[in-house]
């Protein structure tokens, strides 16, 4: 043994030798690809949207009754998108926040493990059926029930696919607000036990109130995702952006809009491409507020239970 | 005589009251699981349904005909019959077989199948050909209701029959305009070559950004910046994700819609999964095994690659295989990058064009023919048998190969 030893073993302390250093540097620029992923999408997006505004201005936008880029006279109003979005998530929510709230308080105070293993199996599996086979269902298997029921509704209609689409989100409502409920602590369940209170009243008083912003959150993820959703509403509510609020009607929600421009052909830099983007960054927004505000709900609630 | 202190509750109508909300709220708690497995039972039933129809066509000369089982065992058979219900000799027989140019055209224009039932009885061969036309496109039930009163109605240019869409044939066909020759084969092969090229770009990325959050990043705001980053970025639509797709490597890398513009699309959407399930796997390693990689002499990047990645890999390999599953059913970013075209070549590298499952399906029902459905149907239960398979073998990874500490 000679002196180069100590040196070898200084050499070899972490993050010393320049491989070692290397290593960190790829490892570190992999974690970049995300960052620079964002970066790229807001470029994208907001670059687009600036010449969209460029020529359509802020008004148009907002307030025309219509939105049809491909017309001889063209209107941008977004509103048509938002209000085909809206009676798409709604009816979304209608079915997803009960059926979610009522599987969460089974899965947080009433299964025993085994059966909520099951139950939470039964969840993934719904969360994973491709979007593509619940717009399948809802077009050729519910249409044509609800054809029967409700007189006037199209064959396109946002109500069969809101149907549908509440069991898509349903699992996000029943995973984030069942996390929400087990969080509350045992002391509260246990202090409204010794005043007498049932199960029923424990549950819906207690709990519920307690972990109401994780609730909260739950609901507006799944709003985020139902907003988001893309192929139960291109194959099921239609690709027609009109302003109703009649559910029976043939609608476009945002996402089915984008579907529906991006199969046809729009040439690069044409204003019809701009308006897509315009409506993308619009969704953008829209699921990054939803996400945010989700996440600022939650973090708050941790504070005050850990 | 007065009662005690404590009252008999179960007397009391006030307390009876909330006893019975109490027991119909225990059973309502398991009623949407219910609907949920109901909703997904009558998916798949009807699917499975749609998948099969009831026919009735109009033959050409050169079609129409059926056999039974018991006259022939594979298609070559009934090829072989079929030419001489034709009226060719032996030896032109023979002569045509033997021409693979002969063959191929033939197979293009005509589908030799075994159908469950014929107007001539159950399970028989029959030819049918493109030039077909169908007058008749019935669902099962419809169809089996009808079967006399149709087979009654047929002239004898006129066939009706037990359609089965679903079959060995239809996963080698190549897509056709025409339903009855529409099959998945350039579709399979397309999700195979995405599905390859978006693990090969999205793993190391994923497990990097992983490996360098948990074992290197300083808590600083730049780490919380990219974790929080990580975190948006996984709740973003996926059609956005499209877009950028759309902007960056179609038109900005003039990739154009190849696998290539699609791989990296779909990588970018898919790396958030498999980071935040690498991540996950990264902190359930004890500690304690890296202190003894250090106190053995390791560096740090032979403590990471020798013993906390091997100890990670079910959990990675978990993530991964539920990352590709959501992949395979992804349509929506891939109808922006040009996988909506009508393509009707296998890939033959990352440069060409392309389809998938999912956009196949999705093309398929919105075609405004009936026997689409069918198609579409058949091809939903290819696509859910093998998401079905990628999550028995997720699950199978992660019982095999949990490492209890």
């Amino acid at each position: 043994m000679n002196t180069s030893t100590s040196t070898t073993w200084a050499s070899k302390k972490p993050g010393r030798s320049p491989g070692e250093r290397l290593v960190e540097a790829i490892l570190f620029a992999t974690s970049l690809v995300s960052v620079l992923t964002t970066a790229a999408v807001i470029v994208v997006l907001f670059s687009e949207t600036f010449q969209f505004f460029l020529r359509v201005p802020l008004t148009e936008f907002l307030f025309a009754p219509e939105w049809t880029p491909l017309f001889a006279e063209p209107r941008y109003g977004i509103g048509a998108l938002l209000a085909g979005t809206f009676l798409f998530t709604a009816i979304g929510l209608v079915i997803a926040i009960p059926l979610g709230l009522l599987t969460a308080a089974y899965l947080a105070e009433y299964a025993p493990h085994e059966q909520s293993i099951r139950v939470k199996g039964i969840m993934e599996l719904l969360e994973g059926v491709p979007t593509v086979v619940f717009g399948y269902f809802a077009l050729l298997f519910l249409t044509p029930i609800l054809q029967n029921l409700i007189p006037g509704l199209n064959l396109f209609n946002p109500i069969s696919a809101g149907l549908v689409l509440g069991f898509a989100i349903l699992p996000y409502i029943s995973n984030v607000a069942s996390d929400a409920m087990m969080a509350v602590p045992r002391s509260l369940r246990e202090a409204a036990y010794a005043l007498g209170a049932t199960k029923f009243e424990v549950v819906t008083k207690v709990v519920f109130p307690a972990a109401v912003s994780g609730i909260v959150a739950a609901i507006i993820l799944a709003t985020s995702r139902a907003v988001g959703e893309t192929m139960i509403a291109a194959i099921a509510a239609g690709q027609r952006p009109i302003l109703t609020l009649d559910p029976r009607e043939t609608i476009a929600t945002m996402t089915s809009y984008i579907v529906q421009a991006a199969t046809g052909d729009q040439p690069a830099g044409s204003l019809a491409s701009r308006a897509l983007f315009s409506v993308g960054a619009t969704l953008f927004l829209l699921t990054l507020g939803f996400n945010i505000l989700a996440q600022r709900i939650v973090e708050r609630y941790r504070e005050r239970y850990e | 005589m007065q009662r005690g202190l404590i009252q008999d509750s179960s007397q009391n109508p006030q307390k009876q009251q909330r006893d019975r909300i109490n027991r119909v709220f225990a059973r309502a708690v398991v009623v949407p699981t219910v609907i949920a497995l109901a909703l997904i039972a009558v998916l798949l039933l009807d699917t499975l349904y749609d998948t099969v129809s009831v026919q009735v066509v109009e033959v050409t000369e050169t079609s129409g005909k059926s056999f039974a089982l018991g006259q022939a065992l594979t298609a070559d058979q009934v090829i072989r019959l079929e030419l001489a219900a034709q009226g060719k000799s032996e030896q032109e027989i023979a002569a045509f077989m033997s021409d693979p140019d002969e063959m191929r055209i033939f197979r293009l224009r005509n589908r030799v199948e075994l159908m469950w039932a014929t107007q001539d009885g159950p399970l028989r061969w029959v030819v049918s050909s493109l030039d077909d036309t169908r007058i008749k496109n019935l669902s099962l039930i419809e169809g089996l209701r009808q079967w006399n009163e149709l087979k009654q109605s047929l002239n004898e240019n006129q066939q009706l029959r037990l359609n089965p869409w679903l079959d060995y044939s239809f996963l080698t066909r190549d897509p056709s305009r025409n339903p009855i020759s529409a099959g998945l084969r350039v579709a399979l092969f397309g999700t195979i070559w995405l599905l390859t090229m978006t693990l090969l770009i999205s793993i190391p990325i994923g497990v990097g950004t992983a490996i360098y959050l948990e074992e290197y990043a300083p808590k600083n705001r730049l780490t919380r910046f990219i974790e929080v980053n990580l975190r948006n970025l996984a709740g973003v639509p996926s059609i956005v994700f499209g877009l950028l797709g759309l902007a960056v490597f179609v038109r900005g890398m003039q990739l154009g819609p190849t696998l290539m513009a699609a791989a990296l699309t779909m990588a970018l959407l898919i790396m958030p999964t498999i980071s935040i399930a690498a991540r996950e796997a990264l902190r359930s390693v004890p500690d304690s095994m890296r202190l003894a990689a250090y106190a053995l002499g390791a560096t740090k990047w032979q403590m990471i690659s020798k013993v906390v990645l091997p100890a990670t890999i079910p959990g990675v390999a978990t993530g991964v295989i539920l990352a590709a599953a959501r992949a395979i059913g992804e349509a929506a970013p891939l109808l922006m990058v040009g996988a909506a075209a009508y393509v009707a070549f296998i890939p033959r590298g990352p440069l060409s064009e392309y389809t998938v499952l999912p956009v196949q399906i999705y093309l398929w029902i919105s075609a405004n023919l009936s026997e689409f459905a069918n198609t579409a149907a058949a091809g939903i239960v290819v696509l859910l048998l093998t998401l079905g398979g990628l999550y028995a073998l997720a699950f199978w990874v992660r019982r095999k190969y949990r490492v209890e500490w």
